[in-house]
C-alpha cells in the first residue's frame, strides 16, 4: 500500500484544529490591533458619521457586546458553516470569496506546476558529480530562493512591460496576463525545490542502483530521468504543501502590484479597514485549501516514494 | 508589513522606470487634430481604494468621489476662479434672514433610469444623506444645517436650514451631496451602492470587484455644467475604470499604452512628463480644495503647547530645500492653511523662514537645554515629539520629506518619532491622542473648512472617536470670526473674516503649511478636452475623446 492512510487521517484531525486556531487568532489580532471595526461599517477609517448611524451599527453588530460573547457568536456561526456578512462590502462573505477565489487558486496552481517544471529542469541540467556545475547550480537556486517577490515582479514589468512591451503588465486570466504574475511567484518558489532536491538528487545518482544502471549503459540524462527524479522527488513533494501556503501568501502582494483581482488583494484591503468577517472567511478558506494541499501532498508522496518510514517527513 | 514592501516596490520600480522611460512613449504630437471625434473606449486606472460603495451619499469619501463625478450631478459647480455656477440648478436666492434658499432647476433632465429630475428628487436626496440608516458621513456633515427641503412646486425647491449657513453652495457643489434617482434610492441602500442612478455623462453599467468598473455613455444626457466645453452627450463610448493599486504598475500600464489615464501619478513621473513633453504623456496637476497639506502642532498637549516651541519647529527645518529635491518640483510651497484654489486663501511667506539659530534660541527661552546626546531637556523630559504618519494618506515622497524633518529637527534637538501606520491605526493613534505632530489632510469646498479644524467644537470627538481639530486650537477670538463667516452671506465681508481667521492661525504658529493637496493625472496625449472639476478636483469626461491612429 502506497497510501500512508494513517497519516493521511492525521493530516484531516490537525486540518480541523488548525482551521479553528486559525479562526482565533484572526478574530483576536484583529480586534487587538488599533482601529474601530464600527468604522469599517461606515465607511472606512476616519468615518465621521453621526452618533444615531454608530449607535445602529454598534448594536446592529453586537460591538456593544463584550468581546468573548462576540468570539463565541462567530465561532458558532462558523461552526455551523455561516461565513456571515462583510462590515464593508455589505456582501455575503461566502459570495466575495467565491468570486475571487478562482483567480488566486488559477494563480497559485499555475505558479506550483510552473515552479516544479523550473526546478526540474534546473536540476536535470546542472546536477552532475563531477565539475563545477553542481555548485553553480546550487548557487544561482540560493540567490532565485532569496529574491523578494515584490522586486521580482517589479523586475518582470520594467523588462518585459515597459521596455520591450512583449506581455501586460496588468495581469488578467489570459496565457499572456499570467505569465508574469506565475513568473515572479515561481521563481523563488523554484529555487526552493531545486534546492530540497538537489542533495538527494545527487545521494541517487551516486548510489548502487544507479551505479549498476550505468553499468547496464544507461546514458546519464536517461538515468537522471527514470531513477534519480523519482527518489529526489519525495522532499519537494513534502514540501508543496508548504509552498501552496506561500503562494497563497505572495498573492497578497502580486495581486496587488499585478491589479489582479483575487482573494489576497480582497485579503489586503478588508485587513486595512478591518473588516473582521472578511478577513477570518479568507483566512479560513486559504488555511483549509492548506490542509488539503498537505493531505494531497501526503498522498502523492507516499504513491512516488513507497519506502516506509518517509511519510513522518 | 505589505504597505512598506509595495511601497518599495514602486521606489525601485520608479528607479527603474526612470532609465526605461526614454525608450518608450512616442505618441502623436497634440494638437494634430482639433475637432473632436465621437466613439472609443477611454481606460482610466485609479490608485485610490476601490470604493465600497457607488453612492457617495453613504459614508463619504475620496475614491467614491472620483468615479461617481462621471455618473452623478450636483445641484451647483464651481469655475476655475472659485465661484458658484449653475449645474442642476439654474438659479437660487436667499432670504435676508439667511435661513431659507429658493433654488430653480433645470428643466428637461432626466435620471439614468427614466426617472424625471425635479424638486421633489431633491427633497428624496437631501433626506436620504440625513437619514442615520444610510450611514453618510461627509455628507451628512455638509448638510447638518439643513432641517427639510420643501417642494415648492415640480422646479422649485425650497431649503429651511436651522442656521444660517454661507456654506451651503459650496456644500451642495460636491459629488457626496449629488442628485440620485429617488427610484434608484428606493430599492435600498445596498442594491443602490451597486449601481446608483444620476443624471451625469455615463452611467454604471457594470462592476467586476477587485477589477473594474464600466461606465457607458448616458444617450439621454442634457445638463452639462455652465462652463462645460459642449452642449449634449459625450463624446466616448465608455469608460473602462480599473484599480491599479501599485504606483508603478500604474505608470508602467499607461507608458506600455495598456491604460489612457492615471490618477496618484508619482511627483518623479509627473515631472518627467513635463519635462520631456514629446514623450507622448500630458501632466494635469489639480491640486484639491479646502485645507492645504500642512503639519499640524497638538497645542492640547506636550512641548507644542509653548508657542515658542512650535516656531522653534517651525525654524528647525528646511520645508523648501526637502519639497524641492523630493517632489522634481511638481509641489509649490503653500504657506496658507488653505488651498491656493481657494480665493479666500491668505498667504504668509515670512512667517517661515529657515533659521537653526533662531530655532536654537528659541527653545533655550523655553527652558529646553541640551542633554548629553544632543536632545533637549527640562525638567527631567526630553524634547520628544510622536509623529503618526498614514501610509495610505502620505506618499512615498511625503514619507522621505517627514524623515528629512526628523533630521534636520535632531540638529535643533527635537527627537522626533515618526511611526508609519495604517489608515485604522493611524485614526486610532489620533483619537487616543498620542501625536505631537501630525499631517491629516481635509477635502471640502471653500473655507468655511477652516471652521471644522479650528473651531473649539472640533476638538470634541465625534462618537468614532475622530476629531478634526488635531492641532487642538482653542481661541475664543478665533472661534467668533468664524461663526461670524460662517453666517456671513456677502463675500467680501466673508472673506475678510476668513482672513483674519487664518492669520491668527498662523500668527501663533499653530501649524507648518508644505504644500496643496497633491492630485496629479498623467494621460496620453491622444486623449483630448480632459479637466478637473474646480470643485473636489475630480476629473470629468464629458467633453474627453480620443484621437484616432496614433
Amino acid at each position: 500500500m502506497g497510501v500512508p492512510w494513517r497519516a493521511v487521517l492525521w493530516r484531516a484531525v490537525g486540518g480541523l484544529i488548525v482551521l479553528w486556531a486559525a479562526a482565533t487568532a484572526t478574530f483576536f489580532a484583529i480586534r487587538a490591533v488599533p482601529g474601530d471595526p464600527a468604522q469599517a461599517v461606515l465607511g472606512g477609517p476616519g468615518s465621521q458619521a453621526g452618533p444615531e448611524a454608530l449607535a445602529q451599527v454598534r448594536a446592529e453588530y453586537g460591538f456593544d457586546q463584550p468581546l468573548w460573547m462576540q468570539y463565541l457568536r462567530t465561532l458558532g456561526r462558523l461552526a455551523s458553516g455561516e461565513l456571515g456578512t462583510s462590515y464593508s462590502l455589505h456582501r455575503p462573505v461566502a459570495a466575495v470569496i467565491g468570486e475571487q477565489l478562482g483567480g488566486t487558486l488559477l494563480l497559485a496552481v499555475l505558479a506550483l506546476l510552473v515552479a516544479w517544471v523550473l526546478a526540474l529542469a534546473w536540476l536535470l541540467a546542472t546536477t552532475r558529480t563531477r565539475g563545477p556545475w553542481n555548485t553553480l547550480g546550487s548557487g544561482v537556486e540560493l540567490v532565485a530562493a532569496a529574491l523578494p517577490e515584490f522586486w521580482l515582479a517589479a523586475v518582470l514589468i520594467v523588462v518585459f512591460s515597459s521596455t520591450l512591451h512583449w506581455l501586460p503588465g496588468l495581469s488578467d486570466n489570459t496565457a499572456g496576463g499570467l505569465a508574469l504574475p506565475v513568473l515572479a511567484l515561481a521563481i523563488p518558489l523554484a529555487g526552493f525545490l531545486a534546492q530540497t532536491m538537489r542533495g538527494s538528487m545527487m545521494d541517487s545518482l551516486t548510489a548502487p542502483y544507479s551505479l549498476s544502471a550505468r553499468a547496464r549503459g544507461e546514458r546519464s540524462t536517461g538515468l537522471r530521468l527514470r531513477h534519480s527524479i523519482r527518489h529526489a522527488a519525495a522532499p519537494g513533494i513534502a514540501l508543496s504543501g508548504w509552498a501552496f501556503g506561500y503562494l497563497i501568501g505572495g498573492s497578497v502582494v502580486i495581486e496587488t502590484i499585478f491589479a489582479r483581482p483575487g482573494l489576497g488583494r480582497t485579503l489586503y484591503n478588508a485587513v486595512t479597514i478591518r473588516d473582521v468577517p472578511l478577513v477570518t472567511g479568507i483566512v479560513l478558506v486559504s488555511a483549509a485549501a492548506y490542509v488539503l494541499v498537505t493531505v494531497l501532498a501526503e498522498i502523492v508522496g507516499g504513491l512516488v516514494d513507497p519506502r516506509p518510514g518517509r511519510a513522518a517527513a | 508589513m505589505r504597505v512598506r514592501s509595495t511601497a518599495l516596490a514602486a521606489a525601485a520600480l520608479g528607479t527603474a522606470l526612470l532609465l526605461a522611460g526614454c525608450t518608450s512613449g512616442g505618441g502623436s504630437p497634440s494638437g494634430a487634430s482639433s475637432t473632436p471625434v465621437a466613439g472609443g473606449t477611454l481606460r482610466y486606472a485609479s490608485g485610490d481604494a476601490e470604493p465600497t460603495c457607488l453612492d457617495p451619499h453613504v459614508g463619504g469619501n475620496y475614491p467614491q468621489a472620483l468615479v461617481a463625478s462621471q455618473y452623478l450631478e450636483p445641484l451647483v459647480g464651481r469655475d476655475a476662479s472659485g465661484a458658484i455656477i449653475p449645474w442642476l440648478a439654474t438659479s437660487w436666492t436667499t432670504s435676508p434672514d439667511g435661513l431659507s434658499w429658493d433654488f430653480t432647476l433645470k428643466d428637461g433632465v432626466t435620471f439614468h433610469d427614466g426617472t424625471p429630475f425635479d424638486a421633489a428628487a431633491v427633497r428624496a436626496n437631501v433626506l436620504q444623506i440625513l437619514d442615520p440608516a444610510t450611514k453618510s458621513s461627509t455628507g451628512y456633515l455638509a448638510l447638518a444645517k439643513v432641517a427639510d427641503v420643501e417642494v415648492v412646486d415640480r422646479l422649485h425647491a425650497r431649503f429651511h436650514l436651522s442656521a444660517p449657513d454661507a456654506a451651503l453652495l459650496e456644500s451642495l457643489s460636491q459629488p457626496w451631496t449629488a442628485m440620485e434617482s429617488p427610484a434608484g434610492m428606493a430599492r435600498g441602500v445596498d442594491a443602490n451602492c451597486l449601481q446608483p442612478y444620476g443624471t451625469g455623462p455615463f452611467e454604471v453599467s457594470e462592476w467586476v470587484h477587485q477589477d473594474h468598473i464600466t461606465l457607458t455613455r448616458y444617450d439621454g444626457y442634457a445638463s452639462p455644467p455652465a462652463d462645460a466645453a459642449h452642449q449634449g452627450p459625450a463624446y466616448l463610448d465608455s469608460i473602462l475604470w480599473r484599480f491599479i493599486p501599485d504606483a508603478a504598475t500604474r505608470y508602467a500600464a499607461l507608458q506600455s499604452g495598456e491604460v489612457d489615464i492615471i490618477d496618484n501619478a508619482q511627483p518623479d513621473t509627473v515631472a518627467q512628463a513635463q519635462q520631456n513633453p514629446s514623450a507622448g504623456i500630458v501632466a494635469l496637476q489639480a491640486p484639491r480644495p479646502g485645507a492645504s497639506n500642512r503639519i499640524e502642532f497638538n497645542g492640547g498637549q506636550g512641548p507644542f503647547t509653548d508657542q515658542r516651541v512650535r516656531e522653534a519647529f517651525i525654524r528647525a527645518v528646511d520645508v523648501d530645500a526637502g519639497v524641492k529635491s523630493l517632489f522634481f518640483g511638481t509641489a509649490p510651497r503653500s504657506y496658507s492653511p488653505l488651498s491656493s484654489v481657494e480665493p479666500d486663501a491668505y498667504s504668509a511667506p515670512d512667517d517661515f523662514p529657515y533659521d537653526p539659530a533662531a530655532a536654537a534660541k528659541l527653545l533655550d527661552e523655553a527652558g529646553w537645554t541640551p542633554g548629553p546626546d544632543g536632545i533637549r531637556v527640562k525638567d527631567g523630559q526630553r524634547l520628544v515629539l510622536r509623529f503618526p504618519v498614514s501610509t495610505n494618506q502620505s506618499i512615498p515622497a511625503e514619507q522621505s520629506l517627514f524623515q528629512q524633518f526628523q533630521a534636520s529637527a535632531k540638529q535643533a534637538g527635537f527627537d522626533v518619532q515618526i511611526s508609519l501606520l495604517d489608515l485604522s491605526s493611524w485614526y486610532a493613534a489620533l483619537a487616543a491622542h498620542e501625536y505631537d505632530l501630525v499631517s491629516a489632510p481635509y477635502t471640502k469646498v471653500g473655507p468655511d473648512v477652516l471652521r471644522i479644524l479650528y473651531d473649539t467644537e472640533g476638538i470634541t470627538p465625534a462618537p468614532s472617536g475622530y476629531f478634526a481639530n488635531l492641532a487642538q486650537v482653542s481661541i475664543p477670538e478665533l472661534d467668533q470670526l468664524l461663526s461670524q463667516a460662517s453666517a456671513t452671506l456677502d463675500p467680501a465681508q466673508r472673506a475678510q473674516l476668513y482672513q483674519q481667521a487664518q492669520k491668527i492661525i498662523l500668527d501663533q504658529a499653530r501649524i507648518l503649511p508644505l504644500y496643496d493637496q497633491q492630485n496629479n493625472f498623467l494621460y496620453r496625449s491622444d486623449v483630448h478636452g480632459v479637466r478637473a472639476l474646480a470643485t473636489v478636483s475630480t476629473p470629468t469626461f464629458l467633453d474627453a475623446w480620443v484621437s484616432k491612429g496614433s
